[in-house]
């Protein structure tokens, strides 16, 4: 066998190894979320005083890929300009329905290829004028955005999923609580 | 022996790479150690102390990471891509190539773990993200530094029988990292299969084995 021959001979096993391990991690794959926001409960009262309502929903999500994958944050990110509406402060957190925690913290999560969680979001809003109930009468749809850190067999990335918090049904949340109370 | 030992968990408060390893056990359980005892410590809160942590946002991962944490099984550590890649900061990463491609060579002829015995000891102790407590929780820990020299400091500041820094879980796994001389790592970790840390050793990073001298001098008798 000559030079080239042996050198065409190497390139070919070389290329036929790399593509024999492209062809592996294809099939391997990785892991993949979706946040199911279409798939929400209904905004649900938690508790109201005068100037206070808070609100929450549980939001559904799942690893549809074929790796196991970690959530390393998760939070939420309320898009409610004061030139949309300037009637109430608006707060909004959330956390695994399964390790509830109140201090606004996302701990790092593995989350099993073909399995999922569910997020318990909350929403606090304040009156600025004092009067919750009168605030909210006016309120108007916005945007939410579900803002997290995956890591998995590739690297890290930041994605987003947005929901719409409709007015209608803050709205019916707090008549549907106030009526039964 | 194990039957006569009773083992004490100390809680402290989270520790963070601010905090010194050995004041802390002075702090939080000198008046409980005496001399025929052992201090055993949990081997991801030394590292913590010794600040052997990183993140993945601190990490760009080579070729080599990206292709080699593919061909780990999912649950070890080394199988994200900055696990990997810490692993290979410090163990350097041909050498964890030469003993991935070892080990893929030896489990065509049936024999596991060469992997782990050429790629050297951080590869084995390194806990990816989720590893640890919050804060820790988003970090990668590396395997404490001379885990024998802490265990020595601690016999020395604390005045015990002797010290150890072991990595033990809930799977009945218990590996002592080093021990300070005249120890038996082997004895110690069936006396720490249990896991007396418990699930969150970051908030009992400390065991006191009370007694040990006594009970070890008793069983030769």
């Amino acid at each position: 066998m000559g030079i080239v021959e042996l050198v065409v001979s190497i390139i070919i096993v070389l290329v036929a190894v790399a593509l024999v391990i492209w062809l592996y991690f294809i099939r391997q794959g990785d892991a993949e979320f979706e946040f199911l926001v279409d798939q929400r409960t209904g905004l649900k009262l938690d508790s109201i005083n005068s100037n206070v309502a808070v609100f929450s929903c549980k939001v559904p999500f799942v690893n549809k890929g074929m790796q196991d994958g970690t959530i390393m944050d998760c939070y939420t990110r309320h898009l409610l300009p004061r030139e949309q509406y300037d009637g109430v402060e608006l707060a909004s957190w959330l956390a695994v329905e399964t390790r509830p925690r109140n201090d606004g913290y996302f701990e790092a999560l593995i989350v099993p290829k073909t399995t999922g969680e569910t997020l318990d979001i909350t929403l606090k809003f304040t009156a600025k004028d004092n009067d919750i109930k009168v605030a909210l009468a006016d309120m108007v749809d916005f945007s939410l955005d579900i803002v997290y850190q995956v890591v998995a067999r590739r690297e890290w990335y930041i994605a987003k999923q947005r929901m719409i918090v409709v007015a209608d049904e803050l709205i019916q949340a707090l008549n549907a609580e106030t009526t039964r109370a | 022996m194990n039957m006569e030992l009773e083992l004490i968990p100390v809680k402290t408060r989270i520790l963070t790479p601010k905090d010194d390893i050995v004041d802390t056990i002075e702090k939080y359980a000198k008046d409980m150690i005496g001399p025929d005892d052992v201090v055993s410590v949990a081997e991801s809160v030394v590292a913590i102390t010794q600040g052997r942590i990183t993140s993945p946002e601190e990490l760009a991962p080579c070729f080599l990471a990206k292709v080699m944490c593919r061909f780990v099984p999912q649950k070890g550590s080394l199988s994200s891509v900055y696990g990997m890649q810490a692993a290979m900061a410090v163990e350097g990463k041909w050498r964890m190539a030469f003993a991935m491609l070892a080990g893929l060579l030896a489990k065509l002829i049936g024999r596991n773990g060469v992997f782990y015995e050429l790629a050297g000891e951080q590869a084995a102790l390194i806990d990816d993200v989720t590893g640890t407590m919050p804060p820790f929780d988003k970090s990668i820990v590396y395997g404490p530094h001379d885990p024998s020299g802490v265990a020595e400091a601690i016999k020395a500041r604390l005045g015990c029988h002797g010290a150890a820094v072991a990595d033990v879980n809930d799977l009945k796994r218990a590996a002592v990292l080093g021990v300070t001389k005249g120890l038996e790592p082997a004895s110690l970790s069936k006396i720490l299969i249990d896991n007396p840390f418990g699930n969150a050793s970051q908030r009992t990073p400390i065991v006191i084995i009370k007694n040990y001298a006594k009970a070890l001098a008793k069983a030769n008798a």
